[in-house]
């Protein structure tokens, strides 16, 4: 192997390290997220969006398989959470999607019809 | 996520539970799990996987020590000795069995006894001065394999233990020697090895250590007594064997480095652990010359330069992208009594730079996004570097918090109250301690 190339190798290397372990780590934005960056991901994600005040009629309803999932952290919701509510805590980060795939699936049960709203 | 799990009807509610209680909707809370329940299982530090792995790796190290110049003109000795023995009483298996085991006795009697010492010399680690002297030494060891210079036994012993008796109890003893006939090669990374065995702490540790090093050691040596036929197969020794005691001398230089961690300043450490990955990638893949006559070597060389480079990127990398850490502030009374005035929790941490169970509070607990968000909460978070000591007013805290030793983390009220029930005087991972910060929040609001 000649020098040059192992030098190139070695630094693409590095940023290639540098670039996979800041993309798995990193969540979708710093800030406090807008709705219209809710609205742009739920695009992506191809989900429905739901106001606190539709998602209280589905509940007062009792719409039959009716899910509703705690995705903050383990404390969060035991600190306070909606009545009747499942904790599944998620990180935003594209680690968390790939690694809790199946314990998400577990949860949520064969039903595929059944309305589940995240919050 | 769920969407492509194949549920159609996903929701999400972004303002989720704030609106909700704004609401005045039903709303629930799961009782804490009382803190002082959670007796968190402090495991060693060594167990489960990582136990397995390490031993794995001194299985191969004890294996690659086979291939140090030293070692191998016994291969021979070896095949040889169990050669004229197939025709005699007892089973080869047997005789190489209790070589084996003879072996093993002599080195797992050196690795409890570094480990019985171990108890004082784990005091003696949280020392500077001892830290400083154990990485020197580490490095003499290493410069010893490196070349520069022989460490050799008297040759008086070394004839005395390759004299060859009979019977079971020969090959015994010849398993036992073995070590000490090997020891000028052997020697530096045993040591180092029983240095960093006595760091555990640990009778059973370094048995296990010493027992798994022994059974690499003879287990290539026990296959080729008993396929003795085969022996010229093996490859010539020549340089390529000489690459292999600077392999392991490049593994005492970062046992070295990370001994003197403590001492170093988090990002210094980070760095100095990353050279030395670096530099030993660099050395033996590319910069060392040596040669072999076999094509595979070659190979090996550069896929070991590769591997050690890639150690020193992780390492840098993954501190590069860590978040921030807790912003903590230096103690004053004028801090402590605002915070009261302000009915705000004061959370001080005791420590100082060579303490490890501090460091790992720092690097892993004081950097973990929740805490640190948490911190920001509402917190006044204070740090008491106890490094040095001589400062009056920081004495003055310790015994006012009968603070015993470092890492002191003690928790404050909004009223200015030690809790007691919360203080740590050891490492705690972030989820325990976001509950602990969380309980001292929900207190105040009583």
């Amino acid at each position: 192997m000649n020098p040059r190339l192992a030098l190139m190798l070695v630094t693409s290397l590095i940023l290639m390290a540098v670039g996979i372990l800041s993309a798995i780590n990193s969540t979708a934005a710093s800030t406090t997220p807008t709705w219209e960056d809710a609205v742009l991901e739920a695009k992506r994600g191809d989900y429905r969006l739901l106001t606190t005040a539709e998602v209280q009629k589905l509940y007062e309803n009792r719409t039959p398989g009716l899910l509703l999932v705690d995705t903050r952290q383990e404390w969060e919701h035991r600190t306070g959470h909606i009545a009747g509510s499942v904790n599944f805590s998620m990180e935003p980060t594209a680690w968390a999607r790939w690694t809790k795939r199946g314990e998400l699936e577990k949860l949520l049960g064969p039903d595929k019809d059944r309305p589940v709203v995240f919050y | 996520m769920a969407v492509s799990l194949g549920y159609k009807n996903v929701y999400r509610d972004p303002k989720g539970f704030p609106d909700w209680q704004a609401a005045g909707l039903p709303v629930e809370t799961s009782p804490v799990a009382s803190s002082t329940a959670q007796t968190t299982t402090v495991p060693g530090p060594l167990s489960g996987w990582a136990m397995v792995w390490t031993l794995l790796g001194i299985f191969v190290g004890g294996m690659a020590l086979n291939l140090t110049p030293c070692v191998y003109p016994l291969i021979p000795i070896t095949v040889s000795y169990f050669g004229g023995r197939s025709d005699q009483s007892g089973s080869l298996v047997g005789h190489g069995l209790l070589y084996m085991m003879g072996l093993a006795l002599t080195n797992s009697a050196l690795g409890v006894g570094a480990a019985l010492t171990g108890g004082m010399m784990g005091a003696m680690l949280q020392n500077p001065a001892v830290l400083i002297g154990i990485s020197l030494l580490l490095v003499a060891f290493a410069t010893s394999l490196f070349g520069f210079w022989e460490l050799r036994l008297p040759i008086a012993l070394t004839r005395v233990a390759s004299k060859s008796h009979a019977g079971y109890f020969g090959t015994f003893f010849m398993g036992l020697t073995l070590g000490v006939v090997a020891a000028p090669c052997l020697g530096p990374f045993v040591l180092g090895l029983l240095t960093w065995v006595a760091g555990m702490g640990s009778a059973w540790i370094g048995f296990a250590v010493f027992f798994t090093l022994s059974l690499g050691l003879g287990l290539p040596l026990f296959v080729l007594a008993m396929f003795s036929g085969r022996i010229e197969k093996l490859p010539r020794s020549g340089e390529w064997m000489i690459w292999v005691r600077k392999l392991m001398g490049w593994v005492l230089v970062g046992m070295a480095a990370y001994f003197i961690r403590p001492l170093l300043s988090e990002s210094a450490a980070v760095l100095t652990l990353s050279a030395v990955a670096l530099a030993a990638g660099l050395h033996l893949g590319w910069i060392d010359k040596a040669r072999a006559g076999f094509a595979t070597f070659k190979y090996i060389k550069t896929a070991v330069g590769l591997l050690a480079i890639g150690v020193a990127i992780v390492l840098t990398g993954s501190w590069l992208v860590r978040g921030p850490g807790v912003g903590w502030q230096q103690y004053s009374q004028a801090l402590l009594d605002e915070a009261t005035a302000t009915k705000k929790p004061v959370i001080i941490d005791f420590s100082a730079t060579w303490c490890t169970p501090c460091r790992e509070l720092d690097e892993k607990t004081f950097h973990d996004p929740t805490v640190v968000r948490m911190s920001e909460d509402g917190f006044v978070m204070i740090k008491v570097d106890l490094t040095r000591s001589g400062n009056a007013e920081y004495e003055r805290l310790v015994s006012e918090y009968e603070v015993k030793g470092v890492p002191t983390v003690i928790f404050i009220d909004a009223r200015g109250r030690e809790r007691r029930d919360l203080r740590l005087v050891d490492y705690l991972p972030p989820d325990p301690f976001v509950q602990r910060m969380e309980n001292l929040k929900t207190m105040n609001e009583e």
